[in-house]
This record gives C-alpha cells, sequence and structure tokens, in this order.
C-alpha cells in the first residue's frame, strides 16, 4: 500500500493528544481517594491537618484557590494599564527604532526564566515593598481590611501579585499591541478628521480592539494562576483565607511545589495535592480556551 | 477657548501618562539584569573558575550546568520530532476535526501551568522507575517545549506562498515529497526559530523539575536513569536555604542563567526580523 | 482526422455552491497553441487547472464532468492526480522558480524527486536539453549554482519552463505567463511558443486578446465561465459570431 502523508503523521498527533487525556485522567484518578474522602469539601474548606494517623487526616485547598484567584487579580489589575499603554505608545508614538526594541524586549521579558524574576523577588522586590509600601501603609491605615495584617517578612499576596503583574504584562501586551496596530489606516484618519484629539482616538481605537484587550488579560490571567516558582519564594506559604494585601498565603501551585516533597508520608496529603492540581488544571484549560476562543471569533468577524 | 485648553492639557497628561506606564513596565526588566549583574558577578569573580567546573561542596555550579545541557538536549531529542511532524499536520489538514483539534491543543498547552506537568510525568515515570531521573525530567521539558515548535513549524509553512505549492505539485510530486523535499526547507528558517525558542524557554523551567530530576549537584555521575541537576531548580534550592553563602551563589548561578538564556533568545529574536519569504 | 490531445465533455466547476465554469465542451488538437481568453475573473485560470487536475489544492473546489487526455478521462476514479501531473506540465503567473534552490537544482528537483533519470550524467544532460529548449542555457550557462533571484523576470519564467519541460510532459498549460513581465521577456517568450508547439501541446491562457492573436492557433473565449465562442484565431479574431466575442476583441468589454 502507498505510504501517504497522513499514515506518517497521525501516529505522532495521536501520541500528543494521548499525553494530554492521559495527564487529565492521572490528575483524576489520583484525586479520587480524597474525593471520597471530603467530598466537594476539599474544595471548600480551609484546613490542613496532617498527623501521623491517616483517619484523623483533614484537607481543604480553599486557601491555596482564593490565593491563587487574589494574587493573579492584582496580577492583571497592573497588567491593565501598563499593556495598555504600551501597546498605544508602540504603535502610535514610538519611532521606528525604539519601536522594534519595545517588541524584542517585551518578549525579553516574556521569555526570561521565571527563577530569575523569583530571585530578585525575594531579595530585592520584597523587601523594598515592605519598607516603602507595606509598612507605612500598616502603620497609618491598618484600621483598612485591605492594610490590616502587619508585614513581618513581607512576603504577602501583594508581593506575589505584584510580581506576578510584572511577569505576565509582556503576554497581554503582544496580543493587545498586535490588535491595535492591525487597525486600519483609514479609521483612524476617519476619527482624527473628525477633530478628535489623541486621547479621545486612543479611546475610540481601544474600543475598536476591545475583544483582544479581553483575550489579552485573560490569558494574562491564566499565564499569572499557573505560575509557580516565583511565586512560591515571595508570597510566604502560609494556609490564611485573608482580603490583608500583606497577609502571606498560598496559591494551588505553590502548595503543590510546597508540599508535594514530603506529601507521600501520608496516606491522603498526595490525593489532596492532585485534587488542587485538578483545579489548576481546570482554570487553566477554561481560562486558555476562553482567550483563544475570544480572538479568534473576533479575528474572523470583524478583521478584514 | 477656556475649554480648548482643558483638552490640550488632558491631552498633555494622556501622552506623559502613555510614556511614563511604558517605562513602568521595562523599568523592572533592567532592575533585575542590573541585580542579577550587580550581586552575581561578585561571586563569580571571587571563585573563578570553580564556580563554573565545581561541584556544590567546592562551591561550584558545574554538575548544574552540565545537567541543564543534558536536559535540554533529551527533551530535543524526545521533543522536536513529535513537535515538528504535529505542526506539519496542523498545517496539511488545517479543516479536519483532528486538525483544529491539535490547533487548539497547541494554544493551550503553549502556556498551560509547567508545575502540573512536572507532577504528571512524576507520576508516570519516577513512581514507577521509584528514582528520580534525567528521563523523567527530558519527559516534562519536551512536553512544555512541543507545543512552541509545533507552533513555530506550522507557522512558518503558512507563509511559504501558495504559489510555490502550486509548483510543487504540478510537477508531479505526491503530497510526502512536496511537502518535506520543497516546501519544509522553504520554511526552515522559521521553523529553526521555533526551536531555538523551544531550547531557551525549557532551559530556564523550574516546577516541572520540581518532582523529576532530584537536584544531583555533589557529582558529575551522570545517566539517564540517574538524577541530575539543573541550574534553575539549583537556584530555587539555594534561595530557600538559610546560608547567606548559598544565596550569593544562587545569583551567580541566576547570572550564568541570564547570559545562556540572553545569549539563545536575543540573536534568534533579532534573526526573526529578516525572516520575510 | 485530427489527434485530439485534450477534450472536455461538459465540464462543471463549483466553488461552494457557485458554479464559476458551466458546461464547457473543447477539443485541444495536438501540436498547437491554444488560448483561453477572456475577462479577468471567468474562470480561465480555474478551468486551466481542471487539466492537470491541481484544482484540487483548493478545498472548497469541485469538479462534473469528464476531461480526457489522448481519450482517457482523467477524472475517473482509478486515476491518480500524481501520474496526470507528470505529464502534463505548467507555467505560472508569477515566476515561481523555487528561490532556496539553484538554477540547475530548480529543473532537476522534477526529475530526482520523481526518480525520472539513473545517473548524474542522465540528469546533467536532461538539465542542459531542458535549458536549451526554453531558451535559457546560453544566459544560466556559466553561473548554473547561482539563485533564481538574480535573474530577471523574464528569465525566471524561462527557467519555469526548463523545470517543466525537463518532465517532458505532453503537455504544457500556461497561466497567463507573461502577465507579470516586461515586454522585452515578453517578446522572447512568445517566440519560445512558436519554436515549442512543433513538439509540444501549449495551452495558454491569456488577459491579453491581442496576445492571443499573435500567438495561438486556435482560441476560445470564455465569459463568466460559458464557452462563447471557439475556433481558429484568424477566424475568430476577424470574423466573430458571437455579440460578445466581438465586443471583447475590439476592447469594448473589459
Amino acid at each position: 500500500m502507498k505510504v501517504d502523508l497522513k499514515h506518517i503523521l497521525l501516529p505522532f498527533v495521536g501520541f500528543v493528544l494521548g499525553l494530554f487525556v492521559l495527564m487529565l485522567l492521572v490528575y483524576f484518578y489520583n484525586s479520587m481517594p480524597i474525593f471520597h474522602r471530603e467530598g466537594l469539601d476539599i474544595y471548600l474548606k480551609n484546613v490542613w491537618k496532617a498527623p501521623e494517623e491517616p483517619s484523623r487526616e483533614h484537607y481543604g485547598v480553599l486557601a491555596a484557590i482564593w490565593g491563587s484567584i487574589y494574587t493573579s487579580v492584582i496580577a492583571i489589575l497592573i497588567t491593565l494599564p501598563l499593556s495598555l499603554a504600551y501597546s498605544v505608545f508602540v504603535v502610535d508614538y514610538a519611532p521606528k527604532r525604539i519601536k522594534t526594541w519595545l517588541i524584542i524586549l517585551s518578549d525579553v521579558m516574556a521569555g526570561l526564566p521565571t527563577i530569575i524574576y523569583g530571585i530578585w523577588g525575594v531579595f530585592v522586590l520584597v523587601p523594598l515593598l515592605k519598607k516603602i509600601v507595606m509598612q507605612p501603609l500598616h502603620d497609618h491605615l491598618s484600621f483598612l481590611p485591605l492594610f490590616s495584617y502587619p508585614p513581618i517578612t513581607g512576603f504577602s499576596y501583594l508581593s506575589a501579585g505584584i510580581l506576578l503583574g510584572i511577569m505576565v504584562t509582556p503576554f497581554a501586551s503582544a496580543i493587545i499591541r498586535e490588535a491595535y496596530q492591525m487597525i486600519p489606516f483609514t479609521y483612524r484618519e476617519a476619527i482624527y478628521s473628525l477633530g478628535a484629539t489623541r486621547l479621545e482616538a486612543t479611546k475610540i481605537l481601544l474600543g475598536y480592539v476591545k475583544p483582544a484587550i479581553y483575550s489579552g488579560i485573560i490569558l494574562a490571567f491564566g499565564r499569572a494562576i499557573g505560575e509557580t516558582a516565583a511565586v512560591s519564594l515571595v508570597i510566604g506559604n502560609t494556609f490564611n483565607l485573608s482580603l490583608a494585601l500583606f497577609a502571606p498565603g498560598y496559591t494551588i501551585s505553590s502548595l503543590i511545589a510546597n508540599q508535594f516533597g514530603n506529601a507521600f508520608i501520608y496516606e491522603y496529603m498526595t490525593s489532596a495535592l492532585f485534587a488542587a492540581g485538578l483545579v489548576l488544571f481546570a482554570i487553566g484549560l477554561v481560562v486558555n480556551l476562553a482567550g483563544i476562543y475570544l480572538l479568534r471569533r473576533w479575528e474572523a468577524n470583524v478583521r478584514l | 477657548m477656556s475649554g480648548y485648553n482643558v483638552r490640550k492639557l488632558k491631552e498633555k497628561l494622556f501622552l506623559f501618562l502613555i510614556g511614563a506606564l511604558t517605562v513602568l513596565m521595562f523599568f523592572p526588566l533592567f532592575h533585575i539584569i542590573y541585580s542579577v549583574f550587580k550581586n552575581g558577578i561578585h561571586v563569580i569573580l571571587n571563585r573563578g573558575a570553580t564556580f563554573i567546573t565545581g561541584t556544590l561542596s567546592d562551591g561550584g555550579i558545574g554538575p548544574a550546568i552540565i545537567g541543564t545541557f543534558i536536559l535540554v538536549f533529551l527533551a530535543s531529542l524526545i521533543g522536536l520530532p513529535v513537535a515538528f511532524l504535529v505542526g506539519i499536520y496542523a498545517y496539511e489538514y488545517p479543516e479536519s476535526t483532528l486538525g483544529k483539534a491539535t490547533k487548539s491543543l497547541l494554544q493551550i498547552m503553549l502556556e498551560f501551568p509547567t508545575i502540573l506537568v512536572g507532577v504528571f510525568v512524576m507520576q508516570i515515570l519516577v513512581v514507577p522507575m521509584g528514582t528520580y531521573s534525567a528521563l523523567a525530567g527530558a519527559l516534562a521539558l519536551a512536553i512544555i517545549m512541543m507545543p512552541y515548535v509545533a507552533v513555530y513549524t506550522h507557522e512558518a509553512m503558512r507563509q511559504i506562498p501558495f504559489a510555490y505549492r502550486e509548483a510543487a505539485f504540478s510537477l508531479g510530486l505526491t503530497r510526502v515529497k512536496a511537502v518535506f523535499r520543497v516546501l519544509v526547507p522553504m520554511a526552515k528558517r522559521g521553523i529553526l526559530t521555533g526551536v531555538l525558542i523551544g531550547i531557551a524557554k525549557v532551559a530556564g523551567e523550574t516546577a516541572p523539575l520540581l518532582f523529576t530530576v532530584g537536584g544531583s549537584y555533589q557529582t558529575y555521575q551522570i545517566g539517564i536513569t540517574k538524577p541530575v541537576g539543573a541550574i534553575p531548580l539549583l537556584i530555587y534550592t539555594l534561595i530557600q536555604s538559610p546560608a547567606k553563602e548559598y544565596h550569593e551563589m544562587a545569583w551567580g548561578a541566576s547570572l550564568i542563567l541570564l547570559l545562556i538564556f540572553l545569549g539563545i533568545f536575543i540573536p534568534v529574536r533579532l534573526s526573526l526580523r529578516e525572516v520575510k519569504l | 482526422m485530427i489527434e485530439l490531445v485534450l477534450e472536455t465533455k461538459d465540464l462543471k466547476v463549483y466553488y461552494g455552491k457557485n458554479m464559476v465554469i458551466k458546461d464547457v465542451n473543447l477539443k485541444v488538437p495536438k501540436n498547437v497553441v491554444f488560448a483561453l481568453m477572456g475577462p479577468s475573473g471567468c474562470g480561465k485560470s480555474t478551468m486551466l487547472r481542471t487539466f492537470n487536475r491541481l484544482l484540487e489544492l483548493n478545498s472548497e473546489a469541485r469538479v462534473e464532468g469528464e476531461v480526457r487526455i489522448f481519450g482517457r478521462n482523467i477524472y475517473a476514479p482509478d486515476v491518480d492526480p500524481i501520474e496526470v501531473r507528470r505529464e502534463v506540465g505548467m507555467v505560472f503567473q508569477y515566476p515561481n522558480p523555487f528561490p532556496h534552490l539553484t538554477i540547475y537544482d530548480n529543473v532537476a528537483i522534477g526529475l530526482k524527486l520523481n526518480r525520472l533519470v539513473r545517473s548524474k550524467e542522465e540528469l546533467d544532460k536532461r538539465v542542459k536539453w531542458a535549458l536549451k529548449k526554453a531558451a535559457l542555457w546560453d544566459e544560466v550557462k556559466d553561473r548554473l549554482d547561482d539563485y533564481p533571484s538574480n535573474l530577471s523576470g523574464g528569465q525566471r519564467q524561462r527557467l519555469v519552463i526548463a523545470r517543466t519541460l525537463a518532465m517532458k510532459p505532453k503537455i504544457l498549460l500556461m497561466d497567463e505567463p507573461t502577465a507579470n513581465i516586461d515586454p522585452v521577456g515578453t517578446k522572447k517568450i512568445e517566440e519560445l511558443l512558436f519554436e515549442l508547439k512543433k513538439e509540444y501541446t501549449i495551452i495558454l491562457v491569456t488577459h491579453s486578446p491581442a496576445q492571443a492573436a499573435r500567438v495561438s492557433d486556435y482560441v476560445a473565449f470564455l465569459y463568466l465561465g460559458e464557452l462563447i465562442e471557439v475556433g481558429p484565431t484568424k477566424r475568430v479574431f476577424e470574423n466573430p459570431e458571437h455579440e460578445l466575442t466581438e465586443q471583447y476583441v475590439t476592447g469594448a468589454l473589459g
């Protein structure tokens, strides 16, 4: 039988798809024990008891889920203004040479090994934040719940959120910048010919690419929530369920990174961690799909 | 009149804000590079070549450097062929359900939480094998590398003008030959870029190695089924130790890692500008 | 009895739901230059691509009816399109020699990959022969390992012709081959056609009625996918039977 291109390629495609499915199955399978034991409480409670007797083990990863979401939200609050400003600046105002370099630098930031962000975060960012931001705010405004936790080490939701924000901004920037760049020149001409100021024109043009902005932010969120190395170094790795910005906490990824090493000693801890991973898996999947779907739908409908 | 002045003021404020925020976005990058250089160069200068060749007990990160190279090499061995062929499939059969599913999957995996990949590989390789291994780490890195290479391959092939596709087929070539002997060579620049970017990315990954490679820094014993170290993982471990000396080493290792990363990434990224078929 | 090299029977082509070629019946005799002319967008290029089944590269296109080459319907279910393409050569609107191959390799690639020659000497001979037949040999014989990017547009197109001729096809399909070539290059290629038709049958799509009048023996006029008129070139131009034809050849139609 003649060898067709498909025959050569299909096994590899099958392998890749199979690997992904296998990964999903592994997470489901290993979460089963804790589901049987705790039910949905594994996600709804904040508790982490690991005594010697298996029958008294009790886990709930709500603190980690909360931490992941809270820090990622802080991150995208930072990302939004920065990536918008960057996109507008690069496309509308930057001279040609600087433009190329700004794009390259953004890509460098996106690809930079996260552990380097981490080491800078631990030894530079956190002490700085503690001294300049957290301590003063706590000293003067601790009656506000946001600032109520005393910043002892500086490892906190805020530190993690800011570090994440710095790390994921280039991701959102790339998407928004590209979309903003693709707006047909005639559209820009039309807006200015109506007598709009630069501010007004920019607002209108950004409105034109709103779905791309949403997509960029969603994808940045997904990136932030999946980050492990840098976050686990600056978040403090403590079981907390708090809105206080200066309190230490956990994220799902840092929980896994922190606890998995000794989890095998206990009967149910590994399963609990797999269950936490399953949530992260689901969030990662949903977020990425949503972001891509939004972008593709906008490209198909609006772009020429 | 005064309405116009207000508009003008808003305009100036706006322009200032745009510029300031852009600077703010990149300020951390420069500060990071500056910090890594400032703190790392001490250690390297003080310890000289031992830093790069010695084991941990000698105050060096040699095994980690070798480990990183081994892991990246093995990961490429596993991941590159698969990724390349999957990328070709997505290009050749874009309309088929499998083709569309593949494209979506690749996009999803592009920024998938890497810790999940590491734990997965641990479960299917480390646990049955009973030991941490370079193989496990390489597999985890390969899984992370694949979407990059596949997507770049796909895009590079898509950039080939349709006229060349017609020309190749009009010569009566089979699909296999037309794709692999004529079209792929035309896209090789773009494909190579994807490969290098994938390599640069996985060389700097930490999370997937946490539970797969074990981290071996005292010896130079090398084996696929033996534990191995890596620079990012070593940095991660060193930061968390209380010893100040280890923190210094962490900065030194970070500098080495930064240089490796920039050394691959910047030339590749610069060459991308010239690729226009 | 004129030998028919190519014949179409009720040829229809659909793009999705649109019928772009409507029941065309054409007879192409041997060793002539047969022109397909008509305003742009009327389906000439599409129809040309049914003759070597290259239309299949477009997933939205559907073909009904028959295309017979030397009596055999190439759309019969047991026919391999790849075999068809080895016997029918094609030259395109934009000269498309492979930019990453040398001049020599461009001509050789069809032969090499289809294993049509058995030795390096045979390959060298064939390449030289093809380049001579395409009237390009004298201009490139000293730089066979140079790249097409250093050739003029007209030279590149002749390189494409050489690439096609190397395969020794029976039929040459040309899709507006001089549309993107300067007048000097165009003249050279048109002169080449007079030589080539002695050994080959050439089907030429052109957007210029003047070119059809200059180079072809037979001409078919296509309008919006329908075959309006066909016949010996002299007759069609001097005594068009159909009103649309007359409008087109006199330039009244766009």
